[in-house]
């Protein structure tokens, strides 16, 4: 833990380590001139009534403390609140007139970024509904227009803008991963194809970039489901294929925007009904909810289906058969992203209780999950945070020992690397798996016919 | 569409069965069809790791162990990237180029088919390469790539080098624009969005000049103004000047060379095109969030779409200006302010007459393919359909459709649709 | 110094309640005006339907997940509020003021249940104080303004109580009662006190964005 200093009003205030070398070269360069100006830019012209009414509003009862898992995790201390963070951050701003100290910023930055998931489970344990979550953001744009991002999630942005992926996966290495996944996947099913830019597929199938550069195998189990159970499908070879989102998590809305708009656009090109995503929430939530509405699609202007979704269509429409259910106790996480975004947390369990024989229920859950500590870009700030974030998710861990499930289902690619590192660092023994995994273990190898 | 007139009017009916294609191979990928409606090809697979492309029912005399991007050409060929030994070329209806590289993708064709562009990979160096001639100078990456109707090419290049997760290097701007293999002096953060004037010999496009600050480049020569951000710009037709849309105070709005243009502040304005023949300009725009609409010459059509306008093409003498939209769930067309009856899953990319009076299009519902022409759904359902074509004089449409395994190529007399 | 006092015992009564009432209705017309102007967007996800569930899950006592696991806190506030309305509504010291005003009235609570009702007011609000100094996540965010909302809530409710039982100083005590009670209802538009109109409107935006884009529940 930091050095806790004590101030003239009593308050614990952390003393912040220099964590981050992105973060210091940033701060290096700024003037006081400069933190002011932008501060007051942010937060005078870029929001409107709903920010004035929270900053309004808020009684400082702390009762969103309850609901945070980096409060709980620290044995309640009050600067990991919700609203404690907003007091950090926020209120000092508005106070200061913008007028704050490097000390502050480098504190700030470090909250903002990797002490918040903006899960909004606070949102949902305030009594007035305040969108803590948003404040953070508004912290997180500060932040960036500062150029004092962390590093590691600043090259990922940086590799959105320059190539529309997250991790400047050449666009010659996407197809020939595509293509080599194809070619394996033919040695398991005859004739498997991964169809590239098919006009007028039903569906396009979308996935994230760690899954070309490190996980082929997930696009490998997905064109088997896709091949199996009948799906007109197609992916594009161009970019537009990755559906993630780390300028949203920065504050770098217009590169946030840019990323939705080549998504969406590739989908229009290629004339397809909806789209289907990979096991990922962070990019539901982009693709759904956030980077749609900056371009000005109030909703997104094709149906967007996540793999739970999709599965549980799979499944209860018989394209996909089990063969034979999966055979350990499992317990389920739910994504923030897709159960408190968006209400796919019954769903998740109808899938699961499809797949496997014995499944046992973590708590909270569904709405009131805790998050698994990795999402809204804290795993992306990287290796410099990785211990805290083990520290700062100790809730999660008891609440998975307590299941005593051999399996941990984590239907998102956020939670599934979070988990796993937290599975590693309490000594958890659970193997952690996509549902992908559980179908493609269990399905019937045989190819959909209508009437059969 | 002048070369329209030499495709065959007169035959009313030509078919191509090609369910017996499905017996001679072992698997059958999408069709495509040649413009002239004369001929119909898929990527076949012969045998395993074997491919070949099957020309109404005729093969290439060359196999190969991978292809893919199967294009028609004007000319009633077809172009696909094809690997041997795990080295790639494009061929030209068998006819392959005679350099070969480590990958190629992104296959495109100018409008009168006289020029082909690829990207390339040759040693993990990155080029394009123009009718069998690979760039002189290949960079570290190529994103953005685009093929001017003159032959001449740019993209998006990596001029130097970048440690992994070197934010201070990409800081500096490691990024160039290339026309024909020559990357321009200056580098930026980003570029996006490169278009060329009609010579050929021009381009603009936008640029990320640091973290917050956006502009519109032309020739290396970055305009005056920063915005907050900024789309892709065109050259108007027959001047100089660019146009783009361009973010400003929270506010989209249209700017030509630095200067405010259109009067109006848009929620969004995107994807301008330009008619040669009026000199007008329309964009895909949004006045209300969540609502979209044309905007002509700064004045909004009177109608809207809840969901997205993806296409905008005017006709060959600009009196027409048709969007592809979708409206409450479906995809449609608008055809000067008015939206078609129809709604359709999938709307395919319009074919208007050269004065604008006929439109047609294929549509798709509930997995069958149908023609719509001027606002009328022809009832026959179809299996699969290619873009229609318009007679010069407007009296007939090529259809080509395939139905029950049989590739028919269609003249349809406008009168009796309509 | 009689003229000020008058003043203050009279007309200032009336304009303390035009203040609050015309503040509210400013208030909420200024948020709506500013809503069109700079983020009108949240119109295409705000539902009548989603709003009311989200307020009126929220009402019900111990139905969040939140007032369940704070049920101390919960009970008090819930009580609390309610009260905050019932004991000057219903008093008869002030009904017989309005009625002599506008000649209604309405029905009065039992005097000595009111005397009671207060000092449960008054508890609430040394709760409140004493939660503010006890429970750190609350100390955390706590600063002399919020002591100062307590004390503006406390005076008119202890100085009615101290006047209605002569213990001493009664005309004193009577003018200290209506200038607190004043200063109170004055400073409702003006200060965090906004939250009796503003909190709905936040909870509605959040419900229906939980409700109608989301898919979830919010409570």
């Amino acid at each position: 833990m930091p050095n806790e200093i004590k101030t003239k009003d009593d308050s614990p205030v952390v003393k912040e380590r220099k964590t981050d070398e992105a973060v210091e070269a940033g701060l290096a360069r700024l003037t006081p001139e400069r933190i002011k100006n932008t501060i007051n830019q942010v937060l005078q012209k870029e929001t409107g009534p709903r920010f004035k009414a929270y900053v309004e509003t808020c009684m400082h009862c702390g009762l969103c403390a309850e609901a945070c898992l980096y409060f709980l995790s620290n044995d309640r201390d009050p600067a990991f609140s919700p609203a404690g963070k907003v007091k950090q951050t926020i209120w000092e701003m508005l106070e200061k007139k913008g007028e704050v100290s490097i000390d502050f910023l480098r504190r700030a930055v470090h909250i903002a970024q990797t002490q918040c998931n903006v899960c909004k489970r606070c949102s949902m344990y305030c009594p007035f509904g305040i969108d803590i979550a948003y404040l953070m953001l508004l912290v997180r744009r500060i932040c960036h227009k500062l150029e004092i991002t962390p590093l590691y999630i600043q090259d990922t942005v940086n590799s959105h803008s320059a190539t529309m992926n997250q991790m400047w996966v050449k666009e010659d290495e996407w197809i020939d991963t595509l293509q080599w996944q194809e070619e394996d996947a033919r040695e398991e099913f005859e004739n498997l194809r991964i169809p590239l830019d098919k006009e007028g597929a039903d569906v396009m199938y979308s996935v994230i970039a760690p899954e070309p550069k490190f996980q082929a195998g997930l696009l490998y189990q997905a064109a088997t489901i896709m091949h199996a159970a009948g799906i007109n499908w197609t992916m594009p070879s161009s970019p537009g294929w990755d559906n993630s989102n780390m300028a949203m998590f920065t504050g770098d809305n217009e590169i946030s925007g840019r990323i939705a708009r080549t998504f969406y656009e590739t989908a229009a090109r290629l004339k397809v009904k909806r789209i289907v995503m990979g096991e990922c929430g962070h990019a539901f939530r982009s693709t759904y909810d956030v980077g749609n509405r900056w371009i000005g699609w109030a909703m997104p202007p094709f149906e967007v289906v996540h793999a739970l979704e999709f599965y549980h269509e799979l499944l209860t429409s018989g394209r996909i058969k089990i063969a034979q259910k999966f055979k350990k106790t499992v317990t389920l996480h739910d994504p923030c992203n897709v159960s408190r975004g968006r209400g796919l947390h019954d769903m998740a369990r109808e899938v699961t209780n499809m797949l496997c024989e014995s499944f046992i229920e973590m708590t909270p859950n569904r709405e009131h999950n805790f998050c698994c500590g990795a999402g809204g870009g804290v795993i992306n700030c990287g290796p410099p945070y990785k211990g805290e974030r083990m520290v700062n998710n100790r809730v999660k861990a008891e609440q998975l020992k307590a299941t005593g499930a051999e399996v941990l289902i984590a239907p998102c690619h956020n939670c599934h690397s979070g988990l796993e590192d937290i599975v590693h660092h309490y000594d958890l023994n659970m193997e952690v798996k996509f549902l992908g995994d559980i179908i493609y273990e269990t399905m019937e190898k045989k190819i959909y016919k209508p009437g059969e | 569409m002048e070369e329209n007139k030499s495709f065959d009017w007169s035959t009313d009916l030509k078919e191509v069965p090609v369910r017996e294609w499905e017996d001679r191979f072992v698997w059958v990928e999408e069709s495509h069809v040649s413009p002239d409606g004369e001929t119909i090809a898929s990527i076949v697979n012969v045998e395993e790791g074997v491919f070949t492309v099957c020309e109404n029912g005729e093969t290439w005399d060359n196999e190969y162990d991978k292809a893919w991007s199967l294009r028609p050409l004007p000319d009633g060929k077809f172009a696909a990237c094809v690997s041997s030994d795990e080295e790639w070329t494009l061929s030209i209806s068998g006819d392959e180029w005679e350099n070969w590289f480590d990958f190629i993708w992104d296959l495109q064709v100018n409008q009168d088919g006289s020029s082909l562009s690829l990207a390339i990979q040759k040693d993990m160096e990155y080029g394009m390469a123009v009718n069998d001639e690979p760039w002189g100078q290949m960079y570290g990456n190529i994103n953005e790539m685009v093929l001017s109707d003159t032959g001449s090419v740019a993209a998006v290049v990596q001029v130097s080098p970048m440690a992994q997760a070197d934010i201070e290097v990409f800081k500096q701007g490691i990024f160039s624009c290339a026309v024909n293999g020559k990357a321009i002096e200056k580098n930026f953060l980003n570029i996006w969005d490169i278009s060329f004037d009609s010579s050929g010999k021009n381009v603009a496009y936008g640029v990320r000049l640091d973290r917050t600050d956006y502009t519109i480049v032309v020739n290396d020569i970055a305009w005056d103004k920063k915005f907050q951000s900024v789309w892709k710009p065109v050259f108007l037709s027959g001047e100089d000047s660019v146009v783009a849309p361009v973010k400003e105070g929270g506010k989209w709005a249209l700017y030509k060379d630095g200067q405010p243009f259109w009067k109006t502040q848009y929620n969004q304005i995107w994807k301008m095109v330009v008619s040669e023949k009026t000199g007008n300009i329309a964009a895909i725009a949004s006045n209300k969030f969540g609502k979209w609409t044309i905007a002509q010459n700064d004045q909004p059509w009177n109608m809207t779409a809840d969901q997205m306008i993806s296409d905008l093409f005017y006709s060959k003498d600009g009196s027409t200006l048709v969007a592809v939209l979708k409206d409450k769930g479906f995809w449609t067309l608008a055809v000067n302010q008015k939206k078609w009856d129809l709604s359709a899953d999938k709307v395919f990319t319009p074919c208007i007459s050269s004065d604008g009076k006929v439109v047609c299009v294929v549509i798709e519902r509930q997995g069958q393919y149908f023609l719509a022409v001027n606002n009328i759904v022809i009832p026959n359902g179809y299996d699969f359909m290619a873009t229609p074509v318009i007679s010069p004089d407007n009296t007939k449409i090529l259809q080509k459709a395939v139905k029950d395994g049989v590739y028919q190529r269609l003249i349809m007399s406008t009168d009796k649709i309509l | 110094m009689n003229a000020f006092i008058d003043f203050i015992m009279g007309p200032m009564v009336w304009i303390a309640f035009l203040i609050f009432i015309l503040g509210l209705i400013l208030k909420i017309v200024l948020i709506i005006k500013d809503v069109n102007a700079r983020e009108s967007y949240i119109y295409s996800y705000m539902t009548l339907k989603h709003s009311l569930r989200s307020i009126f899950a929220w009402l019900i006592p111990f139905f969040p997940q939140s007032t369940r696991q704070s049920p101390v806190f919960y009970s008090i506030s819930y009580i609390f509020h309610l009260l905050l309305f019932i004991v000057p509504i219903f008093l008869t010291s002030h009904i017989v003021l309005v009625n002599e005003a506008f000649q209604v009235s309405w029905i009065a609570l039992d005097d000595g249940l009111a005397d009671i009702l207060t000092v449960m007011v008054v508890l609430a609000l040394v709760f409140f104080t004493i939660r503010r100094v006890m429970v750190p996540e609350v100390k955390y965010l706590t600063s002399t303004k919020d002591y100062i909302l307590i004390l503006i809530v406390a005076l008119p409710f202890i100085t009615g109580f101290l006047a209605y039982h002569q213990f001493f100083l009664y005309r004193p005590m009577v003018i200290a009662h209506v200038i607190s009670g004043e200063i109170m209802l004055i400073l409702i538009p003006f200060s965090r006190f906004s939250h009796m109109i503003v909190a709905p409107l936040t909870r509605a935006y959040m419900g229906s964005e939980f409700g109608n884009v989301r898919h979830a529940k919010d409570w």
